[in-house]
């Protein structure tokens, strides 16, 4: 491990960061209290780290939070964009690979999994 | 159902996340015939009256949980191969977890996805320090998220390059610490 590597990857990453003129884009949000993970929030974090990477998606960030009070519901993702929160409730692997892919890629909720949508006042950056 | 050491790695660190900790240690050795898996926090740990109380079956602290499993069956999983399960309140506060296993004993779990498991965790915590040790008789590697903090400055451990360091950086440590996941 060569500690060194991630001075270029900071390099890298706030150049990028300069070029796209600011913060990140999006903040994903998974719900990793204990009723999320024994509904399987572990794989549905898994599956969007992976995706993150596989899709080289430099503009996200994804962290985990406690309980969301919404155990029936549950692995619960949110999706904060810059002006919307969008969350989404029975969130396996496979339907967090399609909010990945569908909808912080290409902008489309996929409607049917989306538990609540709603606007942000002020524009608060995500990250 | 736990079926291997990453997923009772997983519930350890996730119940000191739950306990509000700022720093949590991970560290897996290979010492002689034994594993000994360690996690250590500096969460709200375990008040006394509870503490003969975690590893039985039908206890939890957890809200609208009914049982909590994760305790109970990591002792009786590194019981059965022999091994021991400590569980006690650190000095400054917090809870330190140890479990040992029979190395080559054939009740001992598969050592699963560590790497897979452990880096969503320390990635998606902003908030969390993680020192990682992995080793065995003949040293130890380790890795200390603060430091990769330091150098990545504003850059979020879930930025893919980070990721791909992070995942490559601990897969190096299970070699050295010569666990190889499967075994």
């Amino acid at each position: 491990m060569k500690l060194d590597e991630l001075r270029k990857i900071r390099e890298r990453a706030e150049a990028e960061l300069r070029l796209r003129g600011g913060a990140s884009r999006i903040k994903i949000v998974v719900g990793m209290g204990t009723s999320g993970i024994a509904a399987g929030a572990r794989q549905t974090l898994q599956a969007i780290l992976d995706e993150v990477t596989r899709r080289d998606l430099r503009d996200v960030v994804v962290t985990q939070t406690g309980e969301k009070g919404l155990a029936a519901q549950e692995p619960i993702v949110e999706v904060h964009e810059p002006t919307r929160i969008t969350i989404y409730g029975e969130v396996d692997e496979g339907v967090a690979r399609r909010i990945v892919a569908e909808h912080v890629v290409n902008g489309r909720p996929l409607s049917e999994h989306v538990m609540e949508s709603r606007e942000v006042q002020g524009g608060q950056p995500p990250h | 159902m736990i079926e291997d050491l990453a997923m009772h790695l997983a519930d350890l660190v996730e119940n000191s996340l739950r306990a509000g900790a700022r720093h949590i240690s991970v560290a897996l050795r290979r010492q002689g015939d034994w594993l000994e898996m360690e996690v250590g926090d500096d969460g709200c740990g375990v008040l006394d009256h509870d503490l003969p109380r975690i590893v039985d079956p039908f206890y939890t602290t957890k809200p609208r949980a009914t049982i909590g499993l994760g305790l109970p069956l990591l002792a009786q999983t590194a019981e059965e191969t022999g091994g021991t399960c400590s569980i006690e309140r650190r000095g400054g506060g917090g809870m330190r977890v140890v479990a040992s296993w029979g190395w080559a004993h054939p009740d001992r779990p598969p050592l699963g996805d560590i790497v897979g498991t452990l880096v969503p965790l320390i990635a998606t915590s902003p908030e969390v320090e993680f020192t990682v040790e992995l080793g065995d008789d003949q040293g130890t590697w380790r890795l200390c998220t603060g430091e990769v903090r330091e150098r990545l400055g504003e850059i979020p451990l879930t930025h893919p390059d980070v990721l791909r360091f992070l995942e490559g950086a601990l897969r190096e440590g299970m070699d050295v610490a010569g666990m190889k996941e499967g075994e």
